[in-house]
Formats: structure tokens, sequence, C-alpha cells
């Protein structure tokens, strides 16, 4: 049974466990995040009350588990993100999980591409209207996406030809990835 | 050719890619990964900011070291508690089969219940559709034969009560005043009277001979019922003391033998003292003299002639039906006590009355 469910994707797993009460399913889906959660939550251990690795482990997947049966969920590792902090920061009060505008935007886009996978055509025309979008980007933001997508260039490598940190070089790409993707979506809507 | 490549390679931008795996976290930090790995994951890296903070967090040696240890038994925390659930939720739903099962079994034991309990009555019902019918017939069968039997038992204590004493018959009757000479009184049917009176005079003739001993009451009464139907019984009952005791002046009469037709007729009259009394009583001119009348034959039935003799004497005188049967009767007694004058004398006399006696008395006068 474990094994079966090692190999569902994230969605399936999160309605198996909301739909069918499957504990199991959830448990999966805890582990599968269990190493990025315990790697995130380390600078917060031993800092103040409660903060033992036997206490805030276990409140972190009680609240995911409790989460997990009223919240949308579209991205599994932003929700658990969104929950980490929230808990680190101590915010007692529940506020819920919502994914942002970007996010969605994204989201989107990756299910157009997912969809069209099997379509040539189709695949032709986002590709055209991808590349109309990139153009529409500003320079810089254009340039590291077309070495890091194209030129397959790594983080370090970037930040090494443009003298800026990795963290940089990331932020500036994943706000060039949301840019276009919003833009691909208001295309879609005009 | 390379166009299209960098077309393709665009959609890259937008693919989805699962987050680093707890083989491939630690790899990158160490820098182990393949270039196409390493470009897979910088990929996924700039959406997922988990991802990404947890590797920043990893680079620093600190937590590097709690890393290991932590994710192993967070690993293994997350195991056990789905296994605890799992046992939990196995054992649930092992619950929930066998609490299928026996409810299953309890609503199929309820159907087959009902069923059973429904062929039951069904069953029952034909049964009762059946016997309805067969229970009729046998009720009209054992009613038919019931009535029988009550007419039977009704006729036996009929019967036997007036066997055993004439006051019996008193009861059922329209009372004659005195008790002592009810015999003859009782007598119900004036219709059998023609009929019966043979069969009885067989009876009495048959009684004849051992007429000597006067106490053939009994054996009459034996001989009574095979020889006539049940009307005739009772008579033969009602009469058979008055009759036996009849018979001595029979059997004297017997010694005159030529005349056989007198004696049926007397023993008519002696029986037939039912419709004679009748008639007496439906014209009713005196029923002093119907009594008395009575009484003087109880006397002449009991074979004291003398007594029957003045009785009848006393009646004789009498106008009308009861004198001309006094009359008839003297002449009987007469005869039976061998006194033919007399009795031819009385005879004439009857004939003389002109009355419903006269053929008889006429046959008797010729016959003396």
């Amino acid at each position: 049974m474990l094994q079966q469910l090692t190999n569902l994707s994230d969605k399936e797993l999160i309605s198996r466990a909301r739909k069918l009460k499957d504990q199991e399913a959830e448990g999966v889906l805890m582990e599968r995040y269990s190493h990025l959660m315990v790697a995130v939550c380390l600078p917060y251990l031993n800092n103040g009350p409660a903060t033992s690795p036997e206490e805030i482990y276990p409140s972190l997947l009680q609240r995911l588990s409790d989460s997990l049966k009223t919240q949308t969920i579209p991205k599994a590792n932003e929700w658990i993100h969104y929950t980490i902090r929230v808990l680190q920061t101590h915010a007692d009060k529940n506020s819920p999980f919502f994914p942002s505008t970007e996010s969605r935007d994204q989201q989107q886009i990756e299910a157009k591409i997912e969809k069209a996978a099997t379509n040539q055509k189709e695949q032709q025309q986002l590709i055209a209207t991808i590349g109309r979008t990139l153009d529409k980007l500003p320079a810089d933001e254009k340039y590291l996406l077309k070495e890091f997508y194209m030129h397959n260039k790594s983080f370090a490598e970037l930040a090494e030809a443009k003298n800026i940190s990795i963290g940089k070089i990331r932020q500036t790409l994943q706000q060039a990835k949301q840019k276009m993707a919003s833009l691909l979506m208001n295309e879609t809507y005009e | 050719m390379s166009n299209l490549e960098n077309n393709e390679k665009i959609l890259k931008i937008f693919s989805n890619i699962r987050c680093l795996n707890r083989d491939q976290l630690p790899r990158y930090v160490d820098g182990r990964l393949t270039d196409v790995e390493k470009h897979l994951v910088e990929q996924h890296l700039v959406d997922c900011d988990l991802c990404f903070d947890a590797l920043q967090v990893l680079q620093q040696q600190q937590y590097r070291e709690k890393y290991q240890p932590l994710s192993a038994s967070m690993l293994q925390y997350i195991r056990s508690s789905i296994k605890q659930v799992s046992h939990a939720h196995k054992a649930e739903r092992y619950q929930r089969q066998e609490q299928k099962k026996e409810s299953f079994l309890i609503y199929f034991w309820v159907v087959a219940a009902i069923a059973a309990g429904a062929g039951l009555i069904y069953l029952i019902q034909q049964q009762e559709k059946f016997k309805a019918p067969v229970t009729k017939a046998m009720a009209s069968n054992t009613e038919i034969p019931a009535p029988a039997m009550n007419a039977s038992a009704v006729q036996a204590a009929v019967v036997t009560p007036v066997r055993a004493e004439t006051a019996d018959t008193l009861r059922h009757h329209p009372a004659p005043p005195a008790a002592a000479t009810t015999a003859p009184v009782a007598p119900p049917a004036a219709t059998p009277a023609p009929a019966v009176p043979k069969p009885v005079v067989k009876d009495s003739v048959k009684a004849k001979v051992p007429a000597a001993a006067p106490v053939n009451k009994d054996s009459a009464k034996k001989q009574a019922p095979p020889a006539t139907k049940p009307a005739e019984v009772k008579e033969a009952v009602k009469a058979p003391a008055p009759e036996h005791k009849d018979t001595p002046t029979i059997a004297k009469k017997t010694e005159d033998k030529p005349e056989p037709k007198p004696v049926p007729k007397e023993k008519k009259d002696d029986d037939d003292d039912k419709p004679k009394p009748k008639p007496a009583t439906e014209s009713a001119p005196s029923g002093t003299d119907e009594f008395l009348y009575k009484a003087a034959m109880v006397y002449h039935q009991q074979g004291d002639l003398n007594e029957a003799i003045s009785r009848y004497k006393h009646l004789s005188g009498s106008s009308g039906k009861y004198g001309e049967l006094s009359r008839y009767q003297l002449a009987v007694c007469y005869r039976s006590k061998g006194q033919t004058g007399k009795a031819r004398r009385m005879f004439k006399e009857v004939v003389r009355m002109n009355g419903s006696m006269k053929d008889k008395a006429q046959a008797a006068l010729d016959n003396l």
C-alpha cells in the first residue's frame, strides 16, 4: 500500500487524504517533504520556548495535517513553505494558505504546456507566444532567462558572469518568470 | 535547427519539476550532481522557496550536521505514525467488514424468519381453507347422526320411563286427574290406533301362551318391541299391564275360540281406549263418565271382572257413548265369566242402542 502511494503525485495524495480520509496518503505526502521541512526548520530549533525538535516537528506536522483537510493546495511545496513560515513567526492566528496570483498564473501556464505536449500545433503556438512574451521583458531578465534555460547555465556560472550572488540570480529569474506568466495570462485574456 | 531547439527550450521555463528528494538535497549541497541533474534542480529552485531555503540552511555547516539524524528521526516518526494509523485503519476496516457480515447475517436471518413465518401463516391459512369444507362436511355428518341419536335417546327416554312407571306418562300428557288409571289415558297418538292393534293383538295372543302366569308384563314387553315399531312399542308398553292382565280373560275367551274377532275387537277396544277416549274428550259430554269407564277398564284388564262389571253397570245407566261402551264391555265381561245369557242380552242392548259399537256387538252376538 505504501509503495503504491509513493508513486502517486502530490495532488493525488492530497485528494486521497481529503476525500478518503486516507491517513496513509497524508503520511506519504509528509514523508516526501520531511527532509525539506527538517532542513528549513533547522535555524529555528532551540531558539526559544517550545522549539526543540521533539516539539516543533510534530506540531508542524499536526498543523499541516489540519490545514490539509480544509485548504486548497495547488502546490504542496508552497503550502508547506507557507505553513513553516507561519509557525516560525509564531503567528497563532489561523491565516489560511492562499497561493499568490503569480503562482497561479505560473501554474496555469505550466498546465497549458503539459497539455500541449502531445499536440505539435499547439506546442508551436505556445512556443511562439512565449517567445513574444520573452521579448517584452527587460533585457537583463531576458538575458538571464535565455542563459539559464536555453544555454543550461548554472546559478553559479550566472552569478559569476553577472558578479552577483546566487540568491540574487535566482530571485531575478523567479521574478522574470512570474512576469512572463502574468504577461502570458493577460495575453490569453485579451 | 538551433532556433528550433531554442524554441523548444523556451518551454522549459514553465516546466513543472518536483522538489528535491531526500537524496538530491545533500548531493546538490555537496555538488555531487550531474550537470543535467543540477540544471533540473536549479530550474526547480527558481520557483520553489522551500527547496531553496532548505539548501541555504544546509549549506551552513552547523545545520548540516544536525540535518541527517533529525531527518532520519523525522522519517521514522512519520512512518511510525502512519503504521499505527494504518494498523488502526486496517483494524477498523476489518471490524467494519465483520460488522457488515454480522449485520448481513442478521438481516438474512430476520428475512428468513419473516419468510418462514409468512410461509407458515400461508400454509395454515391454506390448510384452514381446505379444512373448512371438510370440517363442515364432518360437522354435518356428525350433526346428522347426532339428532338421530338424540331422537333415539329421546325415544328411549320416552319409552323407558313408561315401562318403569306409568306415572311418567302422566306428566307428558294432559293430565287425567287420577294417577292410578293413567295408563290407558296417556297415549298421545290417535292415529297409530288402526295400524297398531293387529300386531298388538298378535302379541297378546302370543302372550296368551304364558298367559297363565299373570306376571308376564315383562315378557310382553320383551315381545312387544321386536314385533312393532317404536310407536307401537310405546303403545304396547303403555298398554301392557292392562292388556296382559286382560289376557286371562282372553284366555278364557279362547275357550270359546270360535270367535277370534271379538277378541281383537275387544283388544282394540282395550287398546283403543286411546282413540275412544279422545273423541270422548273432544265431544266432552262427561269427563267423569270417561274416567269411570277407564277405571272400570283397568279393573277389567286386571282381571277383576266383578268389580269391572259393577262399575260398567254403574256406567251403563248413563246416556251417550260411554253408556254404550260400558254395556258392550259388560257384555264382554259376562261372556268372559261364561254368563253367555247375560252377555247376549247386553250385546243385544248394545245393538239396539244402534251406536258405534253396534256392528261389533252384532258380530259378538253372532259368535256367541
